[in-house]
């Protein structure tokens, strides 16, 4: 199972929360009946988009009957509630099963078919059954449909009392209980399965799926959904009409569901909201109010074909850039003697291809030492290093674009570990130090090898915790443990949580030591993240793992014994030639053994340096 | 039953079948080149009829039917290849275009219905018939009119037939519908012939608008129950080829005018689209489609 944090701990749960705070006390702010009204519609109509999302966004079966089943919810609700004279609670819960069976028949027909066909034969099914309600009049009322459906009641308390407050507190719940299920399925290993059979349908099968199995499921679970918020809706309303099952309705939830983004679950509820009540803003326009919504969805759809979420998306990517920019301009202002004190370097900044780059450098005419940090740090993670080698080298480090106190940069051309092989190519430059040895620490190792197999003159390489690649992305699976914090390597927005979670794994626990950490990876720019690891395809890996099996520079491999992320047998099979013959990991250094195990690392390192400068010593004597 | 209301029954469905093969086909038109369903053709019938009404009525400019159907045909041609440049070509490229298509055209189908119901208002309307008066058949009264509707739909059907087999753009279409990137390759314009086939078919659903406005009644959702009748054509017919829905639509028409009489009007539109899932699942290319891979 890889990492699959809990709703509490993502970026969601605390917007979630507020705005569920709001719906909540919002009937105790204002007594508006009209705006409670259009909010309980909104919720109905949220479950029903979100419950059709199941289905049409994540499982691509373009099941055209959602609306018709909903509406097959709310005559399930009348026929028990009235004609059978049952509890209408009974008639709610019902109206569930009544629609996710009739969901169930209608997929036998479409088992074997896929795209428009299922939008032609869900659509005659919705006919179909329109038919038949229309023609059991004797049961239904027909064309006119079923009138005062009785409303609901608990405990002697009527539900349609006090503005229909019962009503909306009923409609909220459920609207949250319908998310809750649907985020729990999509992140089950159902909600995996659907999307796998959407996604690749022979593979999935292939990996023992049945197809038949995940459509019905998909479908009767969010035709249920649906179904109980129709019966909900019968009781609310307190008419079933046939009409429901035209085109009209059919329309204003596809609208909600395509506004918001399918395959997204919230996108769906949001636009459910935005939809009702924009339409209600142009309600008072008549015919003129379905030509303007009609035309607002179109013009939505080419200009932001999206939608709603992705907006969201863009304006939240926007915000956190320019947050951890205005961080890093604020640090590189205020910070700076607090960081030239943790690594006894003077900090310079330097104009480079991809932006500027905050360097520290311990200057001096000696042998250069270049540190390269890993993903969402900074170069204080190596402190120690500085202290224990500046007495011998030169020691450099600097922060990548987009980390540290380095400005953001244009994720397209800058950040890719080839960017930042160049931004290293031109520090050292600005530097003027020649034929350095280079030390990279996980995303910094993949770094250092490239400069290294690119021609750059490298004196010694060495790397911790990078295991070097073959091919992509074979080998990413092969090589790191998904059940680490891993994936959030890639993940564009953190959470609190989440930024603390992979702080903690990539170096230690939060603490007086280890804060900087943590707030490095605050502060580093998310696309930094999510574009780096999405190129990594693009990285030449052949002429990485070609120097690294033929070349003559030392070369050393310095991980932690414990480190969460690997898979330490893809080391022991990759049979790299290296510096020492035994195994050379350091015991308990986890992710960043130069920093929880500095003494042992530091000697190491000085051990692996003092040999490679001997060698080439050597050559310097075999060539004169 | 006595052989008359027989023959009034298959009378009645030759001319329904007439109908809803001009719709169908208009339809399978859209859905072979383009790939998508229209939702907005039914709308097309309607505006179709109202814009000839309002060339040929006297009520209005007093044209004339042949004028009034002459602007009409015209007039939704271009309409029709508007609507491809707005409702359909934004997404042609997206990957959901099928979902998306049927939103747009949905949304489409709104604006339109909602424009006619603002400009001619909701109430009922009549085209004045093509022919009045009655003719005798083999013994039969019939009415002229309706003749001349089924040979007025058969005419349009064989030329229709004539273009995609004999002109170089009906070829292009068919060529653009067995492979859109091979037809791209032989320097076929794709996106003009897609707006000639979207305008072609909205000419076609306008021919269909007036005959039903001059056999029946006009009002503005009056293209919702043939639009739900040429989508159970189109997938009984199959789209593989040109004639099958025309077959399907007269197969389908007098299936539909048998059943009003032995089921009555409320069972005989859920009888049909029974059938019609029960063709799509064991026979998905349709009836008269030939056997394809995938669908």
């Amino acid at each position: 199972m890889r990492y699959n944090p809990s709703f509490v701990r993502g970026s969601g749960f605390i917007p979630v929360l507020l705005a569920l705070a709001v719906l909540a006390l919002l009937p105790l702010l204002t007594s508006s009946m009209y705006l409670r009204h259009l909010l309980v519609l909104a919720f109905v109509f949220g479950i029903v988009a979100s419950s059709w999302d199941l289905s049409l966004g994540y499982g691509g079966l373009f099941n055209f009957a959602h609306v018709a089943l909903f509406t097959i919810g709310t005559y399930a609700f009348g026929l028990i509630g009235q004609t059978l004279g049952l509890s209408p609670w009974l008639g709610i819960a019902l109206a569930g099963v009544a629609a996710g069976l009739v969901a169930a028949v209608i997929t036998l027909p479409i088992l074997r078919l896929s795209g428009i066909y299922i939008v032609l034969v869900t659509i005659a099914a919705s006919q179909v059954l329109y038919q038949i309600v229309i023609s059991q009049s004797d049961i239904t009322g027909g064309t006119s449909g079923m009138v005062s459906l009785p409303a609901l009641n608990l405990f002697g308390y009527r539900f349609n009392r006090g503005g229909k407050i019962g009503y909306y507190y009923l409609a909220l719940m459920m609207l949250v209980a319908s998310t809750i299920i649907l985020y729990k399925i999509t992140r089950s290993r159902y909600g995996r399965a659907i999307v796998a059979m959407r996604d690749h349908k022979y593979y999935a099968i292939s990996r023992g799926m049945s197809e038949t199995r995940i459509r019905l499921f998909t479908l009767t679970v969010s035709a249920a959904l649906s179904g109980m918020a129709g019966g909900f809706y019968g009781s609310y309303m307190r008419v079933a009409s046939p009409d429901n099952f035209g085109l009209g309705l059919l329309g204003l939830l596809l609208s909600m569901l395509l506004l918001g983004g399918a395959g997204t679950i919230w996108g769906p509820i949001l636009a459910a909201f935005f939809v009702t009540m924009v339409s209600e803003v142009f309600a008072a326009y008549g015919a003129w109010r379905n030509i303007i919504m009609s035309l607002l969805l179109i013009v939505i759809l080419i200009f932001y074909p999206g939608g709603l979420w992705a907006l969201l998306q863009t304006l939240r990517e926007a915000f956190a850039v320019a947050r951890s920019q205005a961080t890093a301009s604020l640090r590189r202002r205020f910070g700076l003697q607090s960081r030239e004190a943790m690594t006894g370097a003077r900090e310079t900044l330097i104009p480079t291809r991809h932006g500027r780059i905050a360097v520290a450098d311990t200057g001096g005419d000696k042998p250069a030492l270049l540190l390269i940090h890993g993903n969402s740090s900074a170069k204080e993670v190596f402190a120690n290093q500085f202290k224990a080698f500046c007495d011998r080298y030169r020691v450099v480090s600097f922060d990548l674009p987009g980390h540290g106190v380095s400005d953001n940069a244009d994720p397209e051309k800058d950040y890719s570990v080839e960017a930042f092989a160049d931004v290293a190519e031109d520090v050292l430059e600005a530097l003027g130090v020649q034929n350095p040895c280079v030390f990279g620490w996980s995303l910094g190792g993949y770094i250092a090898i490239e400069l290294a197999a690119r021609g750059y003159p490298v004196r010694a390489l060495a790397i911790s915790g990078t295991p070097p690649l073959r091919i992509v992305p074979e080998d990413v699976g092969r090589a790191y443990d998904a059940t680490s914090h891993f994936v959030l390597a890639s993940k564009l927005f953190l959470s609190p949580a989440e930024a603390r979670d992979f702080a903690t794994s990539t170096t230690a626990a939060k603490g007086p030591e280890t804060i900087h950490l943590h707030r490095a990876v605050r502060r580093t720019d998310g696309r930094a993240r999510a574009y780096t690891l999405g190129k990594l395809q693009i990285v030449d890996w052949p002429r990485q793992m070609r120097f690294l099996r033929s070349t003559a520079t030392p070369f050393a491999i310095l991980n932690g014994s414990n480190d969460p992320f690997l898979n330490h047998r893809y080391f022991r099979d990759l049979k790299l030639e290296q510096w020492a013959d035994e195994p050379d990991d350091i015991e308990d250094g986890k992710h960043a053994p130069f920093l929880l195990k500095p003494e042992i690392f530091n000697k190491k390192l000085a051990a692996f340096l003092h040999a490679a400068e001997a060698a080439s010593r050597r050559d310097a004597d075999v060539v004169a | 039953m006595t052989l008359e209301t027989l023959n009034l029954i298959l009378l009645g469905g030759v001319v329904l079948g007439a109908l809803y093969a001009l719709m169908a086909t208009g339809l399978a038109l859209v859905w072979t080149t383009l790939g998508i369903f229209n939702f907005a053709h039914g709308t097309f019938i309607a505006l179709g009829a109202y814009i000839a009404w309002q060339v040929a009525s006297t009520e209005a400019a007093g044209a004339g039917l042949l004028v009034g159907a002459g602007a009409s045909i015209i007039g939704m041609f271009v309409i029709g290849m508007l609507i491809y440049y707005v409702l359909i070509k934004p997404f042609e490229r997206s990957a959901d275009i099928v979902v998306k298509s049927v939103i747009t055209t949905l949304a489409g189908a709104t604006i339109l219905e909602n424009v006619i119901n603002l400009v001619w208002g909701p109430r009922n309307k009549q085209l004045s018939p093509l022919l009045g008066g009655d003719m005798s058949v083999l013994g039969m009264t019939i009415s002229r009119n309706e003749m001349a509707v089924v040979a007025l739909a058969l005419i349009i059907l064989v030329a229709l037939g004539f273009f995609l087999q004999r002109t170089s753009l009906g070829r292009a279409m068919r060529a653009v519908a067995q492979n859109r990137e091979a037809a791209q390759l032989m320097g076929i314009d794709v996106e003009r012939l897609f707006a000639v086939a979207f305008g072609l078919s909205a000419a076609l659903a306008a021919l269909a608008g007036i005959l039903i406005g001059s056999t029946r009644f006009m009002n503005p959702s009056m293209g919702s129950d043939p639009l739900m009748k040429a989508l159970i054509v189109v997938i009984f017919g199959g789209i593989a080829r040109f004639t099958g829905p025309i077959y399907a639509a007269f197969i389908v028409g007098l299936l539909e005018a048998v059943m009003t009489y032995f089921v009555g009007l409320y069972w005989s539109p859920t009888v049909l689209f029974v059938i019609m899932i029960v063709v799509l699942v064991a026979k998905p290319e349709g009836l008269f489609g030939r056997h394809r891979k995938s669908v």
